[in-house]
């Protein structure tokens, strides 16, 4: 039974930090960017590659990733969100984020191949140690991690000023002088590099698969909407709601229908709280 | 002024027909093939374009309506032995009744959580499939039985395929061009007008909706019977994006574009070998150019052709002062 719920709260601290990445992207340009769970993905394929196949030391082959996905975020910024936002049609967005996505998704699977790989040991230990395996522990410390370092820096550093203050109204943070482009564009790249951080963290509990990113894109954007869009706090509460849900729910159904649990809870959520557990009520556009 | 019959329309419908009967006559069961496919495509693609196209709701997960609909075929026909043209309506009436389940709460929601829901029935419907071993199959699939009599024959399935495709095209040609139309396009262009005109939106959509699982539900069977064997694998989540591709490449707003967007996708892996391995990546690259360049879709360059190099005889503008029917009218006031 502990075992189900720490499994449970393994990938739902995976589904936190894709939450996360979705939350920061959404502060800076008011999108929701499909991009999310691929770039989470790349950085466990990534890893693989770098450590699991070239032999390099997990260091250097985790800075790789990072920056790898920092890339991939900027990316999305420059060439799917940047003249979208500007030409602030109605959800064109959507579209070009889903099309940016499934080509970094296709990409994958051209280089990588379509089977899941398995993700090397990223510190000595032997297999027996049960629930207290790495691969549990791994993505929950670094996804509390992760949250922590957002908060510090949003609350606690000038540039984390910025961010809150281009949140909250972009036009008036524009007319106080502050880079809206720029930090729009930092804020995707720092997304970039913590979902991969996030993806490399849970490498060993996902596998490298191509097909994991669709998967977190969709579970991960439950998890926010779950928490509430824009509350960190919300992120990790909903993630954790929907890992341990989903682990408890197919313990006792089945393993097969856990997508069918994940909708199904992101359904009962909208219906009690549209607004999600954290989130705060916006005003009805009239 | 030319005749009627050789004015635009009468250009287009004949050209159309032209084309439908081109593989016929070719004799090539290749080229046949692919035109059934597409063909069946279309079908799922009119009812999904009148939700995205007209309506704005970005439904990504058609897919899962269609596995559905060929799934119905497999079993009812194959392992339960009805008539597979009754499997034929039941997929079509099963379709509509999961397009309607799933229309209740998803179309309430907003533009990304709707995007998010569909996407989630697509691996819904892919899970239940691999699950559910003893109805279908699991992973590796069920045959499909192909339809009795003249249908049978490859050229007499693309014929069926036409005639309901042509079907399906004029029940919803009807739909956009009336009442309904303007409904929909007001709900896409701004739903709180819409609402405060009096458009019941909630009625509106959900009852395309419907009509939209119909759809995809008939095309699923179709392709059932194209393919002849179905397995999970096939009702992958690209191809709902497939589908929707076709769709904003066409550009919304449209029947002609989506049409053309269908075609040419449908045949771009089939023209080379290295285009096939890339085919998904190619489709998310057009979608991309599509989205960034032309936003309208490839519908607007047409019209655009069209009124350049062959424009509408327009009316004219100004007119003479026609100063006797003038002085007339003011001589006797109120006649």
């Amino acid at each position: 039974m502990l075992t189900v719920i720490i499994t449970g709260l393994a990938i739902g601290s995976l589904y936190a930090a894709a939450a996360l990445v979705y939350n920061l992207m959404y502060s800076s340009s008011k999108v929701l960017s499909v991009t999310t769970g691929h770039i989470c993905m790349l950085g466990g394929v990534c890893g693989a590659y770098f450590i699991g196949v070239l032999k390099w030391p997990i260091i250097a082959g985790l800075l790789l990733s990072v920056a790898i996905g920092m890339i991939v975020g900027l990316l999305t910024e420059i060439v799917a969100v940047r003249r979208i936002v500007a030409r602030s049609s109605d959800h064109l967005w959507i579209l070009s984020t889903l099309a940016f996505g499934s080509i970094i998704q296709q990409t994958t699977l051209l280089a990588w191949g379509t089977e899941p790989r398995p993700f090397p040991r990223l510190i000595p230990q032997d297999y027996s140690a049960g629930m207290w395996d790495q691969k549990f522990w791994l993505p929950i410390v670094c996804t509390l991690g992760l949250a922590a370092a957002i908060h510090l820096f949003m609350h606690r550093t000038m540039y984390g000023k910025l961010f809150s203050a281009m949140s909250q109204d972009e036009f008036a943070a524009r007319a106080r002088g502050v880079p809206t482009e720029r930090i729009r564009a930092a804020s995707y790249a720092a997304a970039g590099g913590l979902g991969s951080i996030a993806g490399f963290a849970a490498g060993q509990l996902t596998y490298a698969y191509f097909a994991v990113g669709l998967m977190l894109t969709l579970n991960g954007f439950i998890a926010l909407a779950v928490g509430g869009i824009g509350s960190n706090v919300g992120a990790l509460v909903g993630g954790a709601l929907l890992g341990v849900f989903t682990a408890l729910a197919s313990y006792y159904f089945g393993g097969e229908y856990q997508q069918t649990m994940c909708l199904g809870l992101l359904m009962l959520i909208l219906l009690i709280k549209p607004s999600g557990l954290f989130g705060t009520r916006e005003a009805r556009p009239v | 002024m030319t005749h009627p019959l050789f004015g635009r329309k009468g250009a287009g419908a004949l050209a159309l027909l032209v084309a439908v009967m081109l593989p016929l006559l070719s004799g090539d069961r290749y080229l046949l093939h692919v035109a059934s496919l597409i063909g069946t495509y279309w079908v799922l693609i009119i009812g999904l374009n009148l939700i995205v196209g007209y309506m704005g709701q970005l439904s990504v997960g058609h897919v899962g309506l269609f596995a559905i609909g060929a799934y119905t075929v497999a079993i009812g026909s194959g392992v339960h032995g009805l008539s597979p043209e009754l499997a034929l309506v039941i997929a079509g009436v099963l379709g509509a009744l999961c397009g309607f389940v799933l229309g209740v709460p998803s179309l309430r929601l907003p533009g990304f959580y709707f995007a998010m829901t569909t996407l989630g029935l697509s691996l819904i419907v892919g899970e239940v499939l691999v699950a559910q071993r003893d109805v279908t199959g699991g992973g590796a699939g069920l045959p499909v039985p192909g339809f009795s009599g003249p249908l049978a024959t490859p050229s007499g399935l693309y014929l069926l395929v036409v005639g309901v495709a042509a079907l399906i095209s004029l029940v919803s040609w009807n739909i956009t061009r009336l009442m309904w139309g303007r409904a929909m396009v007001s709900i896409r262009d701004s739903s709180v007008a819409a609402a405060a005109i009096g458009v019941p939106a909630g009625r509106v959509k959900l009852t395309l909706f419907t009509f939209s699982g119909f759809t995809a539900g008939v095309a699923g069977a179709l392709f059932g019977a194209l393919q002849s064997y179905v397995t999970p694998e096939t009702f992958h989540f690209d191809l709902g994006l497939f589908f929707f591709i076709c769709i904003v490449i066409g550009g919304k707003g449209s029947i002609l574009g989506p049409f053309l967007g269908t075609v040419v996708l449908t045949l771009l892996p089939e023209v080379s070998a290295s285009f096939a391995v890339v085919g998904h990546f190619l489709y998310a690259l057009v979608l991309l150019f599509v989205v960034l360049l032309v936003p309208d879709g490839i519908s607007s360059v047409l019209r655009w052709l069209i009124e350049r190099f062959w424009p509408r005889p327009n009316p004219p503008t100004h007119r003479q002062l026609d100063l006797p029917l003038l002085a007339s009218a003011l001589r006797s006031p109120g006649s």
